[in-house]
């Protein structure tokens, strides 16, 4: 505890702020508690999220109730075949008055970008998000620029329809620190729907709770949640029990093993803890891993992370 | 294999060893140790056949140190080894090519088959370590200060492999420091001769080898045989009962050694007692005899005698097949022998369950009796004899001349020692010792016709005479059969017992001596020597080591049945235990100071899980077992806790722990 400063955002502070926002996006979003906490995961992770579900079950609205709850730049880019790379990261333009080319940055230059529908544009245009995401910058007619932190993509996709999709490849994939499937409603969340929207839509009055610099801030913080040598242990004997499955195809890779320890580092955060459980771990588990896994035949990766979870033993308390 | 002992055991790995003069280094151990083994066991063949297979084996593991192992060497090397055990216990059970120090010889072959497969360090350590128990075997056997020089040159084999394979880690070559080393040499060697010069040379205390052999678990089952000891005709039980010593017969008796005795002191090796004597043959009438365990201590024994100059100790090496009598010096302080167990007749002599095997070891802790003319001429007649001696001054088989030629040799001697010195010297300067003797005409008495008209013979006709003359005297006697001394051999420091060393004695009651050996045979002194000589084996380190063997408290174990086992189990699993700590040494070296807290609150948190009736199950999170076991402060105290102490690395202190502690005994058992 010492050596953290006395400026340094306190993990009690953090779950605080993080609960005012998670509080803030549920005046828009009914239940859905832990797909509100996971998204923020991956945003105070400092990694981007992958939402897969039907249309209509809100994932625009999650991502952006999140950008106006932290109140930092938004940008939506819906994705379509003929989408080009500088329809993402922008391109220079001719000024005829200054008679200079002057850049005009794309929507990938925003906190908050939310691309909607990713799988329906070709793997060119995809692979310009993969930089953005990957390296933080962008690189236009041979100008590499940074892109302003926070920066954070939720990505969403269509799982359901497959004409004229091109699915993602594992090295994409592999690059969002977590993925989730928002799920249908209950009944009663279907009903409290209908009921907020009888007159109007609540986003319209949502405002921002927290700024840009103290979602930096919590980054931060995140960085400086404890992950104990049994922790890295556990990650690591998961990472290799999912090798050791017959019916893994592709196995899950070291940038796993790493956004799994840095997501449930931000999980420790939610509770106001400076070091990491197992129980963040396996929580966290069928979400970072599950989307990256090549799995054999019909086996469902999310169920293979699952059985792991739930069989594989922890490390043992005493240490040596 | 070695991959996954070494990771299920989490043992540190071992570095390939490139140094080719620390190998030469692990060989030369393993060579010392096999000199040893050539020097003090008289073994030839296994040492001199493994040492070259050994050379070219470290040879060949150097050259091929930096390659995979091959898969059908490793199944060659493991069949050989696997081999050489079945050869170590067909040798010891049945002593195939002699039964000569059969352990050394497996840690030998063993040795140089592994010799073939050391790749790192540690197969090179192991290599040494075995050579070190090597050489152990061969102590069982040396007695002299040269062994603390093979000692010495396996210790500096040791050293100079760690340095060797040290150097060659830092990267350092490996120079002969010429001055230095011959600067030490010289003032060892000066050191050396000064010691030998001014310290007193030990002489006349009694030795007490090591004796290392197997254990052999037959249980009595009836006959003995007797291929070794021409003399006695043994059959039936081996009480000795129906054994008999016949003057028509003789066997032949050749020149083979039958047993080598290491001894402090020169004593005839005595085996079975006759009493009777009737037709030309001795027998034993008492045929009683009392089971023991293999190590007879000193308060199962007759009481020591009143006048005794101490004790020595006699190892006998069993070179050919023997009948299973125990022969030893007499009276016996204690006894080890490796076998299942004895049986102690009614005239003290311990026999075995079967025939001693070429190679067996037993020792002897006997008296030195104190036994002079003085002493013994003031021990003299009594008023009358006790009743058990009654069968020793039967002389009715001996003829009235013969009894007349008694009278006349004793004359006017009165005591007992008296008239012993006077037969016996009347026998040895009257008749002639030989070995060829016809064979004695059918209807006459043995004893007469030498006495009176062969007037040669050899051991038996002396003894027996001198022991019927001595009854019709009215002195208690007996006959004893057994070796005579062997021959002292310098070299290997003990004493080559031979057949032709076989030997019969009279024995002679004294009231307060007890039985005390005589010879009657010419060229002998009629008693034995009683004094501690020098030059038998009384001095060196084999005086610095306890009494009897290592095979006693083995023997001791046994005597405890199925109880026996717990002890060895004991001390096998410390062994195992603090061979891993060694194995392991290096984490053990680098390990973080425990906070007390953290012992106190784990061993809490598992008294907690026990009184819950359900312990946290493997994969279960310390939270996950709180919420599965439902509310209850005490448990999300300790579990929280316990998480801070193993993910956050901050453990409560002791004193936190014990107020925590003083909740369990409101926890009600449940039972799940």
């Amino acid at each position: 505890m010492a050596s953290i400063t006395q400026e340094a955002l306190q993990p009690r502070r953090a779950a605080e702020l993080l609960d005012q926002v998670e509080k803030n996006i549920h005046r828009v979003i009914v239940g859905k508690d832990r797909i509100v906490r996971l998204a923020l995961t991956g945003m105070v992770a400092g990694g981007h999220i992958l939402l897969q579900d039907l249309p209509g079950t809100g994932k625009t609205l999650l991502a952006r109730a999140l950008a106006t709850s932290v109140g930092g730049t938004f940008r939506r880019i819906q994705f379509t075949p003929d989408l080009l790379p500088s329809d993402i990261t922008g391109s220079s333009i001719f000024n005829q008055k200054d008679l200079s080319f002057e850049f005009v940055p794309g929507p990938i230059f925003a906190h908050i970008v939310l691309a909607d529908e990713v799988n329906r544009t070709t793997p060119r245009t995809q692979s310009a998000l993969l930089e953005a995401m990957g390296e933080g910058q962008v690189t236009v007619e041979g100008t590499t620029r940074v892109l302003e932190r926070p920066f954070f993509v939720v990505a969403t996709q269509n799982p359901a329809e497959f004409h004229g999709t091109y699915p993602l490849p594992e090295s994409q994939l592999d690059r969002f620190v977590l993925a989730a499937e928002m799920g249908p409603p209950t009944d009663a969340e279907a009903i409290e729907v209908l009921a907020r929207r009888e007159h109007g839509d609540p986003i319209a009055e949502l405002a921002a709770v927290i700024d840009v610099g103290e979602v930096i801030e919590l980054q931060e913080a995140c960085l400086r949640v404890v992950a104990a040598p049994a922790i890295r242990t556990y990650i690591v004997s998961l990472l290799q029990a999912i090798r050791a499955r017959q019916d893994v195809l592709l196995p899950a890779s070291m940038r796993a093993g790493v956004y799994l320890q840095r997501a449930a580092q931000a999980w420790a955060l939610f509770e106001g803890r400076d070091f990491v459980l197992p129980d963040d771990v396996k929580l966290l588990a069928v979400p970072v891993l599950a989307h990256r896994l090549g799995m054999r035949g019909r086996g469902k990766a999310a169920d293979a992370v699952g059985e792991l979870v739930a069989s594989l033993p922890i490390p043992p308390l005493r240490q040596h | 294999m070695a991959a996954v002992i070494r990771r299920t055991l989490r043992l540190p790995p071992s570095p390939i060893e490139h140094s080719a003069e620390a190998r030469s280094f692990a060989f030369l151990a393993f060579a010392v140790a096999t000199a040893a083994i050539v020097i003090y066991g008289q073994d030839y063949v296994v040492p001199l056949l493994a040492l070259p297979i050994a050379a070219l084996g470290h040879v060949v593991s150097h050259r091929e140190r930096n390659s995979k192992r091959g898969l059908w060497r490793q199944v060659l090397l493991v069949t050989l080894v696997v081999a050489a055990l079945f050869y170590l216990l067909a040798d010891s059970a049945l002593a195939l090519f002699g039964g000569v120090l059969p352990q050394a010889n497996f840690a030998i072959l063993l040795v140089a088959i592994t010799s073939f497969d050391l790749k790192t360090r540690r197969n090179c350590y192991s290599s040494i370590w075995i050579s070190l128990a090597i050489l152990y075997l061969a102590a069982v056997f040396a007695w002299d200060y040269m062994f603390g020089a093979f000692m010495a040159v396996w210790l500096s084999c040791l050293f100079a492999f760690w340095t060797g394979s040290h150097l060659r880690r830092i990267g350092s070559a490996f120079t002969t420091p010429v001055r230095p080393w011959l600067l030490s040499l010289g003032s060892s060697l000066l050191l050396g001769v000064f010691g030998f010069v001014v310290l007193p040379q030990p002489a006349g205390s009694p030795v007490s080898p090591l004796v290392v052999s197997l254990p052999n678990f037959t249980r009595f089952q009836g006959d003995i045989e007797s291929p070794a000891l021409p003399l006695v005709q043994l059959a039936g039980d081996p009480t000795g009962a129906t054994s008999s010593i016949d003057l028509h017969f003789r066997g032949r008796l050749g020149d083979a050694p039958v047993m080598y005795v290491r001894t402090g002191a020169p004593a005839y090796w005595r085996g079975l007692v006759f009493d009777t004597y009737g037709d030309g043959a001795w027998t034993a009438s008492i045929h009683g005899y009392r089971e023991l365990s293999p190590y007879v201590p000193a308060r199962l024994m007759p009481p020591q005698p009143e006048d005794n100059l101490g004790t020595f100790v006699q190892t006998f090496r069993i070179l050919r097949p023997m009948p299973g009598v125990i022969n030893a010096a007499y009276p016996m302080e204690s006894l080890y022998a490796p076998v299942s167990g004895l049986r102690e007749d009614a005239y003290g002599t311990f026999h075995t369950p079967q025939q001693l095997r070429p190679g067996q070891t037993y020792s002897v802790v006997s008296y030195l009796p104190n036994l002079n003319a003085k002493v013994l001429r003031q021990d003299d007649v009594m008023e009358r004899l006790p009743d058990h001696l009654g069968t020793y001054v039967d002389a009715r088989p001996l003829s009235p001349r013969a009894a007349q030629l008694a009278e006349d040799v004793a004359g006017s001697a009165t005591t007992y020692y008296d008239k012993v010195m006077a037969v016996t010297t009347y026998l040895q300067r009257t008749y002639r010792y030989d070995l060829d003797l016809p064979p004695v005409p059918a209807g006459r008495d043995a004893v007469d016709w030498f006495l009176f008209d062969v007037k040669t013979g050899y051991c038996e006709q002396f003894a027996t005479a001198a022991a019927l003359m001595l009854r019709s005297l009215g002195v208690p006697a007996r006959l004893a059969t057994g070796y005579s001394i062997g021959d002292y051999d310098p070299v290997l420091n003990q004493a080559v017992v031979r057949e032709h060393d076989a030997h019969a004695w009279v024995e002679v009651w004294f009231p307060h001596h007890g039985w005390v050996p005589v010879d009657p045979t010419p060229g002998v002194s009629p008693l034995a020597a009683t004094r501690f000589p020098s030059h038998w084996a009384g001095g060196g380190i084999a005086r610095l080591i306890p009494h009897l063997a290592i095979g006693a408290p083995v023997a001791a174990l046994g005597s405890l049945g199925v109880l026996g086992v717990v002890p060895v189990a004991l001390a096998v699993g410390l062994m195992v235990v603090l061979a891993y700590a060694w194995l392991r040494r290096r984490r053990f070296g680098v390990r973080r100071r425990v906070s007390p807290g953290e012992i106190d609150l784990l061993r809490l948190y598992e008294r907690l899980q026990r009184r819950l009736g359900r312990r946290r199950a493997p994969p279960e999170t310390p939270l996950e077992y709180e919420t599965r076991m439902g509310p209850g402060q005490l448990l999300d105290d300790v579990t929280s806790a316990v998480n801070e102490g193993a993910y956050a690395g901050r453990w409560p202190d002791p004193a936190r722990v014990r107020e925590l502690a003083r909740g369990i005994p409101a926890i009600s058992r449940r039972r799940l």
